[in-house]
């Protein structure tokens, strides 16, 4: 508290520490009279005040010399307090030079001299150049509270302002009213008292505004600083989530890795399952750089996954094809600056490639798709997400070249349109005599507009035969009549001329238009073979449907029904233990391994379940962990 | 952070050897100071304090009495190094058995890897971490699994 008084703060104060701010009556004043008292004293030091106050005017008879005995006796006291602490040394300094600044009067040099201690010239000079700055700097000082300066100066403080403080209440009585004129106790000039006016340090009087402020304590400093250190204070409070975060193990071991990379025999023996676990982690944290790669990479590779190449950059995806020369399938998501000349490595310098998957390769022109295209004429899986580039020559030259195609994925795709469905049907369509051997088609998530039904069913007229796994998701326009015109309309046809193995998998979901009846359609058709059926945004399927999915999908092993609004758990209680039909249970998929019911409200927390059986998105599960 | 461990080798029964299983973990405040055992696939056990076991968000999980598992009530985690190599597609096909060494040891780094995380979790923003030391302290021969086991329990 002390400290801050040396400052000028001025905080929310009682009673006395106001009357006494008004008063113009610091501790160091306080200090220093008290320490002078006790010197002059040299005894117990509960004199009263008026006492001392009474010798001090005896010491010093008249007002003239007043002044330097008070300053001789207060330097002698200064003198005795650096004998408290050796550490008072500075304090000594400041303290001598902040009387002296009192007294920057003629009477210095006369007085001050048989007085002083030899160190007291030195410090005279000192005084003289920094006059100003010494009593900010010794405040300043105070302020850092150097250790044991500091306390020393709290201990004379604390020590004596209670005691002291009544007796300079007593001695100095009330401050003249303002408005009066009074002699300054310094240079005797006369001055207006205002409420700003302060106490003289040594004794009673007061100070003009001039002298006030030579001595360092101006009223009307405002207390700024100490303002500013306790805001950052606050600060601080704040924990720092971002800063501090510790690295996660994954991240740990993923450094080492990267640190061994050339070592490869340091980091042990891998096996081949491992290697995807180990992909499929790093790429959780997107942490597979080109300097991590290497550790997949291998000579004798034929199959590469990486779940997440963002951070490879064209070169890097240059190299990966030069140390892995023998790929025969290769998977790379997120690739996207995978650009040209990066692809036309791929095309050169990846004879045996027969499969590739690329998720993101935004970069890759049509001519560089033409120019791999023509050199894997042998390719059986093309499955491309996301490419606005990709157009309709590219796509000519991929039906007339790679004849053999089994897999085709064009997923978002910007220039889906009718034309490619058409092209498709007619070069990988079967005509005729030759079938056709597309197993896998996904067309969802055109850029554009969907296509239209006509071109679908068309489509499917041609493929259908063979086709084993559809995707149409998002295709908005399409309507029951796509899948009672196509899928069931293919079967037709194909009933008739060939055989007819229904679709495995359908996957159609978020088609918002299909509805009861397309569902039906498709489990009569294909019913009894369906094992994966995924009808997601399918919101009007009634409940009839439903359960016709339970009568007849004796082999579904993987549903995905979210947002069916019907769904409740009494088909889910259907689908898993059969309906009764005549006192017995019948039916029911009893194969069932994984069922989505996200976004389905009506199906709760009570809806049966069986073991093996994996029950993903209900609703009341998820709310209760949170 | 060495009081927080104590290891064990014993042999594992998969019953339900108590450890302090006197309360029954129902109240919130003991439940803060319990010890919970972590046990890797050879027989290595660890004995550590729950708010360590709570570093990895797999073991909170499977420690957490409203979720429902059998760890809370035994309070024993088996880290089975079979389990994290659970990828295969179809739920039939069990364990699918590594021929890997050495799994006591990943267990023992995993564990002190919680005790690092869980100890520097709560000082202050101004202290520094000594984060190169925790990886200089993974030998880089178990490094692989201990990225696939710390990959799993989700630390």
């Amino acid at each position: 508290m002390s400290r801050a008084r040396n400052n000028n703060v001025r905080g929310p104060t009682s009673a006395l520490t106001e009357f006494l701010r008004a008063s113009g009556i610091t501790p160091t004043t306080v200090a220093r009279r008290a320490a002078t008292q006790q010197g002059q004293q040299q005894a117990a030091a509960g004199l009263s005040n008026d006492d001392s106050q009474q010798q001090q005017d005896e010491a010093g008879s008249s007002s003239g010399s007043r002044r330097p005995s008070r300053a001789a006796s207060r330097r002698g006291a200064n003198r005795r307090e650096s004998g408290y602490g050796s550490d008072n040394l500075d304090e000594d300094d400041e303290g001598n030079r902040e009387e002296d600044q009192d007294e920057n009067g003629a009477d210095e040099e006369a007085v001050e001299e048989p007085e002083r201690n030899s160190p007291a010239p030195a410090k005279k000079r000192k005084l003289t150049k920094a006059a100003e700055a010494k009593l900010k700097a010794q405040e300043k000082k105070k302020a850092k509270g150097k250790g044991k300066k500091g306390s020393d100066d709290e201990y004379q403080d604390d020590d004596d302002p209670y005691t002291s403080l009544s007796k300079s209440m007593w001695s100095s009585g009330s401050k003249p009213p303002v408005g009066d004129f009074e002699n300054c106790a310094k240079c005797e000039k006369q001055f207006t008292v205002t409420k700003y006016t302060m106490a003289a340090n040594p004794g009673p009087g007061w100070l003009c505004h001039v002298c006030a402020k030579a001595s360092g304590k101006d009223p009307f400093k405002k207390p700024a600083a100490p303002r500013k250190r306790k805001a950052p204070g606050d600060k601080r409070e704040v924990v720092h989530f971002v800063e501090n975060r510790l690295p996660t193990l994954v991240n740990l071991c993923i450094k080492v890795v990267t640190q061994h990379i050339d070592d490869v025999e340091s980091l042990g023996d891998i096996g081949t399952l491992n290697v995807e676990a180990i992909a499929k982690a790093m790429a959780k944290n997107r942490s597979l750089t080109a300097e991590n790669a290497k550790l997949f990479y291998n000579t004798t590779n034929s199959k590469l996954v990486l779940y997440d190449a963002t951070n490879l950059s064209s070169p890097a995806f240059e190299s990966l094809v030069y140390l892995n020369p023998n790929l025969t399938s290769l998977r790379l998501d997120f690739c996207g600056q995978l650009d040209d000349p990066a692809f036309k490595v791929f095309t050169t310098s990846l004879p045996a490639l027969e499969r590739i998957e690329l998720l993101g390769p935004f970069l890759v022109r049509s001519p560089a798709w033409k120019a791999f295209i023509k050199a894997h004429p042998n390719l059986e899986g093309f499955l491309i997400t996301q490419s606005p580039r990709f157009d309709l020559d590219c796509l000519r030259e991929l039906v007339s070249h790679c004849t053999g195609l089994k897999e085709l994925r064009l997923k978002e795709f910007g220039k889906m349109s009718d034309d490619f469905l058409d092209e498709i049907a007619d070069n990988l369509g079967g005509q005729g005599d030759s079938e056709s051997i597309l197993e896998y088609l996904d067309i969802s998530s055109p850029g554009g507009e969907s296509c239209s039904d006509a071109a679908l069913v068309n489509l499917l007229s041609r493929i259908g035969g063979s086709l084993r796994c559809l995707d149409v998701s998002k295709h908005d326009l399409l309507t029951n009549a796509f899948l009672l015109g196509g899928l069931q309309q293919h079967t037709h046809s194909l009933e008739s001329e060939w055989e007819n193995p229904p679709l495995v998998s359908l996957d159609a979901s978020r088609n918002p238009e299909l509805q009861t009846d397309a569902l039906e359609a498709i489990m009569k058709h294909s019913g009894t073979r369906l094992e994966s059926l995924n009808i997601n945004g399918w919101k009007d399927v009634e409940e009839n449907g439903l359960r016709d999915i339970g009568r007849q999908g004796k082999e579904m092993r993987k549903l995905d029904v979210g947002f069916c609004r019907n769904m409740d758990d009494f088909i889910v209680k259907a689908w898993l233990e059969g309906e009764d039909v005549k006192g017995r249970k019948k039916g029911g998929c009893m194969e069932l391994v994984e069922l989505k019911v996200w976004g389905c409200n009506r199906v709760t927390a009570n809806c049966p379940k069986k073991p093996g059986l994996a029950l993903h998105g209900v609703e009341s599960h998820i709310i209760r962990r949170t | 952070m060495e009081d927080d461990i104590e290891m064990q080798n014993t042999v594992t029964t998969g019953t339900s050897e108590s450890n302090n299983a006197a309360n029954g973990g129902t109240d919130d405040s003991q439940r803060a100071n319990d010890w919970v055992r972590i046990e890797s696939s050879d027989g290595f056990s660890y004995i550590v304090k729950r708010k360590v076991a709570q570093a990895s968000g797999t073991m909170n999980n499977m420690l957490d009495p409203h979720g429902g598992y059998a760890e809370a009530r035994t309070k024993i985690c088996t880290i089975d190094e079979r389990q994290a190599n659970l990828r295969a597609p179809s739920y039939r096909s069990r364990r699918e058995l590594t021929d890997a060494i050495s799994r006591g040891i990943v267990t023992e780094k995993l564990v002190e890897y919680m005790c690092f995380k869980s100890h520097y979790q709560t000082v202050g923003p101004k202290e520094d971490i000594p984060v190169q030391e925790m990886q200089e302290r993974i030998p880089p021969e178990i490094v692989l699994e201990v990225l696939l086991a710390a990959d799993y329990q989700e630390m």
